[in-house]
């Protein structure tokens, strides 16, 4: 993964190769590829927008609660979020973490009826990461 | 003087919106950063378009099994249910020991024939930094018939039982949807009818499949002469369809060749689709994950 988080006002990018997850079963990763995220039609996951009420008082160190509002675009779809997340300034980096879920229908990821006890309806992700300064 | 006054608002519009723009944060992750170059996954679905070898392989740690059925001809009329009366089978066991290397052995009931196979990815189609247009994917089989001997009273050799095939599997995948072959294949027969008949026989198969939808694919292949044949050798044609439902492929298709294997299909098809010599059959497969893989 990686990501960007603009200083200055807030605004943010988030970005996923999709072939970078990677299965135990060979034959998931081929059908999580070809039948479902379509991955060579749409190779990246991203998140972008901006820090609902930026402001630059966040970087004293502590952990700061904050929405991240923007577009979700997941398999070519496009979806309006708004995801709580946490930020943090720690020895001059920026650290963020958000746990939230996906759900595949509005994504237009169908699964069939026969698959559908075996794959789960909702994604979770789980987001934590440093951003450097540059 | 007019035409120059138009020229310079375009210039000037285009400059004023650039810089009004600010930079998208998606562009700027991935400033500087080259494309990463993605091997292309799922040319077929399976490992043969219907007869013939695809250049898919079994996955590293991966048991391919396949059950394959031939019913007979369906100019057999009504008495014999248009073939289905009749079957010949053919079971076979691939194994991926690597991502690039499958070793395989399967039986036959044409001929009671047992073979075993080595089949090797040497070159992979990629996108992306550097691509490369298409793959090429090596296959060596040796066939050895089971049948007792016709005539037991003379010298029978035991390697007149045998033929080899090789093969270079060349396949791209065009799009999303379609993908093709090309297989120049070489038969070798140790024993053949007559002293003027061919050992080898060399033909060249093209085939392919086109996605109806991402799990349901239209599939073809047809096999030409290049050397080597008898007039009662006809050419190999099928087409089919692959149905795809979680860890099964079933293969359906219409073929004018009854046998499985290589050797068979490719010098032994006597029928013509002309005359009705029309086999249905199938192909079914199930994978096993023996090894899981390192998720890495």
């Amino acid at each position: 993964m990686s990501a960007v988080l603009n200083t200055a006002d807030g605004g943010f990018a988030f970005q996923v190769p999709i072939r970078g997850f990677h299965f135990e079963k060979a034959l998931m990763e081929e059908h999580f590829n070809e039948n479902y995220l379509e991955s060579e039609k749409f190779p990246n996951a991203t998140f972008k927008g901006t820090v609902v009420g930026w402001s630059s008082a966040w970087a004293d160190g502590k952990p700061h609660s904050v929405q991240a509002k923007g577009k979700l675009s997941v398999h070519g779809v496009e979806v309006e979020r708004t995801i709580p997340a946490t930020l943090q300034l720690k020895g001059g980096k920026w650290v963020i973490s958000a746990r939230f879920e996906i759900p595949t229908k509005d994504h237009k990821i169908t699964i069939p009826e026969v698959v559908r006890e075996k794959i789960a309806a909702s994604i979770p992700v789980t987001v934590n990461c440093t951003l450097d300064p540059r | 003087m007019r035409r120059t006054w138009h020229a310079g608002l375009v210039a000037a519009l285009c400059c004023g919106s650039t810089a009004i723009a600010q930079p998208d944060l998606l562009d700027v992750l991935n400033e500087g950063v080259e494309a990463p170059t993605v091997p292309v996954s799922a040319t077929f679905k399976d490992t043969r378009v219907i007869n013939v070898q695809s250049n898919e392989t079994a996955a590293s740690g991966v048991l391919h099994f396949v059950i394959a059925h031939r019913f007979g001809r369906l100019n057999e009329g009504a008495y014999a249910l248009w073939g289905l009366d009749n079957a010949s089978m053919k079971m076979s066991f691939d194994y991926g020991l690597t991502d690039r290397l499958q070793v395989g052995v399967g039986r036959s009931t044409l001929g009671k024939t047992y073979e075993a196979s080595a089949k090797l990815r040497l070159l992979r189609q990629t996108t992306g930094g550097r691509a490369f247009p298409f793959s090429l994917t090596l296959f060596s089989s040796a066939f050895c018939t089971g049948t007792r001997w016709p005539d037991p009273e003379r010298t029978n050799y035991f390697t007149s039982r045998l033929s080899f095939v090789h093969q270079a599997v060349f396949a791209r995948k065009v799009s999303d949807d379609l993908s093709v072959v090309l297989v120049p294949s070489m038969t070798h027969r140790n024993l053949v009818s007559t002293p003027d008949v061919a050992h080898d026989v060399y033909t060249v198969g093209l085939g392919g499949r086109y996605k109806l939808t991402s799990r349901l694919s239209l599939n073809g292949e047809l096999h030409v002469f290049a050397a080597g044949r008898t007039p009662d050798m006809k050419p190999s044609a099928s087409i089919g369809c692959d149905i795809e439902t979680g860890g099964h492929v079933f293969q359906l298709h219409l073929t004018n060749s009854s046998g499985m294997f290589e050797s068979a299909f490719l010098t032994q098809t006597a029928g013509t689709w002309g005359a009705g010599d029309i086999y249905f059959g199938f192909n079914l497969s199930r994978v096993f994950t023996v090894r899981e893989r390192n998720r890495d």
